[in-house]
């Protein structure tokens, strides 16, 4: 068989269905075999950082499903691979496992500046869990299934194959015979060790039934190992109130009554305040990022930590445990939900206090989002996502990408159905979410997708509209237009005297350009024409977009100035 | 931030297996991570398959060191990695040293120092061969001075535990 030939033999046994990408000089020979066998549905992306987005969206979305895939996406050499990078590099941060097949110009010409040539390997060592580069077509099926065990296998980390041109058409006589099931990769140095320690866990419980105010702490690992139920029955069992990260949100329905909704830098009053206050987090699949935490040396000062952690060098990273269980968090949770010594403490005062803590602006935001607009009197994105909410009852999918919509949405949408929240946290890429939800859709075809967007993001991949058209892919697409790069007018504001450095945006006709993509189109401008617009958009066959003027003055609160302690939270413009 | 030197040396012992790049790697995590490498070396281990990388770079905190290593460990192609304790262990490193001087001072060093002579040419320029702790070395190459060295070449640490 011919190295492509392989390839696709490879990609077929491990279930591959979509593979996103772009094609170019060095991966020709690839994609001619693709279109010669037919076996996958080819997504055409208009720029490869489109299709490493495209492939997380699969990633992403299925794990949750009955047949979780990795996603697959291709380039060619040079500068193809290049515009993976940045895909890539935000896979790595958010533990998204996904495959990125590169074409790399001939072996015999590797390191002479050859034409569309940069050294893919060398620049993709660090971005990703690993990568290859086979330099006989013996070794292409192999590399290819120890590529995808290492992508999913333990921590979800994205793998790179960069495949010279000339290996990709050697033939050999030799192929492998893959069983998924028994399928283990010779790798004397891959540790994963998802098993508990049992005398740990009994450690565990009894640190949690001592404690007083303790906090869960779901991570995105909850959300990857399908724990949520399991944190569910736990939390619930031991009678611990539930604080988020931004990828742990989902996990269980959000208006959960243990719920304090998401911690960290635009997290939750009640949720920072009982952080601030607890005497034990117990922690599940997360890493103490700096978002989370503020200040590290006024971050759980004296207070008892358990971290429950698949990635041994997360452990103590940041914050210094009491006990660390390095584990696969679902087997750890259904340990702890299942064990008979765990006591149902009524912790009253403590929930007495959370209240509090909830009760704290409560009543400012609702007037907030009901009166809809903002000081220059256009929309708020709050009342927007309030509405979603709403609309979608919590149920649907939502695509979101980077900035002050995307914090909005982890603070005010009420999610519901387990893994339905999908944006770039660690590497924050604005520009993710157009693409992504392409793949989120295919990978979840039953279920209804937004793609919630702003103007800055939106124009950062918004050429994916092609691929949106062509394979009519129907999500819905929301479009938060405030005039500004929000967050950063919103830093701007509060800690650079107001000076709007590179952060206002001229703006296109975003309908005329729904329109040359054939994507039907509205314009909302005032809080009463919200609702109508997004049932219009809900009950739309087919890909649809509304755009929302937004009031360019809305500020994300609260909020823990960067550096600062959970302590320092701005909790409201009217108290300065 | 204190300078590199004043902080205390510790060394790092990992077993890898013998892929192609695996020395980038782990070299590219230190940089990252902000340290200087004050010394790598790599040998194929006993077992076939596998090499034998120790490192030496400056660092107080136990719990930064501690992340080092865990994050080396964490590479797919990394078998352990583990520190090795200064006063458990044994490091050596070996150094060449092209110098000039009389014949008289040439015995009085090897005399001093025991190295192993490996050229000598006219004009008094000798090659010799030191092995040892760096101290030795340290102390050869002030003994000698920098108006008799023409070059050294140490190989940097190679460790070895009890």
């Amino acid at each position: 068989m011919k190295g492509t030939e392989l390839v696709l033999k490879a990609l077929v046994d491990n279930g591959v269905t979509y593979v996103f990408g772009y094609t170019g000089g060095a991966i020709m020979p690839i994609f001619d075999e693709m279109e010669k066998q037919k076996v996958f549905t080819f997504v055409m992306s208009r720029h490869e950082q489109g299709a490493a987005f495209m492939a997380q969206g699969i990633s992403r979305a299925s794990l949750s499903t009955a047949k979780p895939m990795v996603g697959v996406c291709m380039a060619t050499s040079g500068p193809g691979a290049m515009n993976l990078v940045t895909g890539i590099a935000d896979a790595l941060m958010d533990s998204v496992p996904i495959l990125a097949i590169t074409g790399q110009v001939a072996s015999t010409v590797i390191a002479t500046d050859a034409f569309q040539e940069s050294d893919v390997v060398g620049v993709m060592m660090p971005l990703t869990k690993q990568c290859y580069m086979p330099l006989s077509v013996e070794e292409i099926e192999e590399t290819i299934h120890e590529a995808f065990y290492i992508s999913k296998t333990g921590r979800g980390g994205p793998v790179v194959i960069d495949i010279p041109k000339d290996i990709q058409i050697q033939t050999t006589a030799q192929t492998y015979q893959f069983n998924a099931a028994k399928y283990e990769p010779d790798l004397h140095g891959f540790k994963y060790s998802p098993e508990p320690d049992s005398t740990l866990i009994k450690k565990a419980v009894a640190m949690i039934n001592k404690s007083e105010c303790p906090i869960i702490l779901c991570g995105h690992g909850v959300v990857a190992s399908n724990a949520g139920r399991n944190l569910k029955a736990f939390a619930e069992k031991a009678h611990v109130p539930i604080g988020f990260t931004l990828h742990g949100l989902s996990a269980i329905p959000v208006d959960h009554p243990l719920s304090l909704g998401m911690v960290g830098m635009h997290g939750s009053v009640e949720a920072n305040r009982a952080l601030q206050h607890t005497d034990l987090m117990i922690s599940f699949g997360m890493r103490f990022d700096d978002r989370v935490t503020g200040d590290l040396k006024q971050f759980g000062v004296d207070v008892d930590v358990i971290h429950v952690e698949i990635d041994p060098s997360e452990i103590n990273k940041n914050v210094k445990t009491s006990i660390a269980i390095n584990a696969d968090a679902n087997r750890v949770l259904k340990l702890l939900a299942k064990d008979p010594e765990i006591n149902t403490k009524p912790r009253r005062l403590w929930f007495e206090q959370l209240d509090v803590y909830r009760g704290e602006i409560f009543e400012e935001v609702q007037k907030e989002i009901e009166k809809g607009v903002g000081q220059e009197g256009q929309l708020l994105m709050k009342t927007i996502v309030k509405r979603l909410s709403d609309v979608t009852e919590g149920k649907d999918l939502i695509v979101s990408d980077v900035g002050q919509h995307q914090m909005i949405l982890a603070r005010f949408y009420n999610f519901q159905t387990t893994n339905s929240w999908f944006n770039s946290g660690g590497a924050g890429t604005m520009g993710c979410a157009l693409p992504m939800s392409v793949g989120v859709k295919l990978a979840r075809p039953e279920e209804r997708v937004w793609a919630v967007c702003g103007d800055g993001g939106f124009q950062m991949n918004i050429q994916e509209l092609g691929s949106i058209m062509e394979h009519e892919i129907d999500v819905k697409i929301l479009l938060l237009n405030n005039g500004y790069l929000g967050m950063v007018r919103q830093w701007q504001t509060m800690f650079y005297s107001g000076r709007f450095a590179g952060t206002p945006l001229k703006n296109p006709n975003f309908g005329a350009i729904a329109g040359a993509y054939s994507i039907p189109y509205q314009r909302v401008e005032t809080p009463d024409q919200i609702m109508a617009a997004l049932e219009t958009a809900a009950a739309h066959q087919g890909a649809y977009m509304v755009e929302f003027l937004c009031d360019p003055s809305e500020i994300v609160l609260p909020m823990v100035p960067a550096g600062g302690s959970i302590a320092d939270m701005i909790v409201s413009l009217n108290q300065e | 931030m204190t300078t590199i030197t004043s902080r205390k040396r510790r060394a790092i012992m990992v077993y890898v297996a013998d892929r192609p790049g695996v020395l980038n790697k782990i070299s590219m995590l230190i940089r990252r991570k902000m340290y200087n490498v004050e010394s790598i070396t790599a040998c194929a281990a006993r077992q076939s398959g596998y090499s034998r990388i120790s490192l030496t770079l400056h660092e107080d905190n136990n719990d930064n060191l501690q992340q080092v290593i865990l994050q080396i460990e964490k590479m797919t192609e990394v078998i352990s990695a583990r520190e090795l304790d200064i006063n458990e262990s044994f490091w050596r490193e070996v150094a060449l040293v092209k110098f000039e001087a009389s014949q008289i001072q040439f015995e009085q060093f090897n005399k001093k120092y025991s190295f192993e002579t490996l050229d000598q040419q006219n004009h008094g320029v000798h090659i010799v061969q030191l092995a040892g702790i760096s101290k030795m070395i340290d102390d050869f190459l002030l003994d000698l001075g920098d108006d008799k060295i023409i070059e050294v070449a140490r190989s940097g640490f190679t460790a070895l535990d009890r």
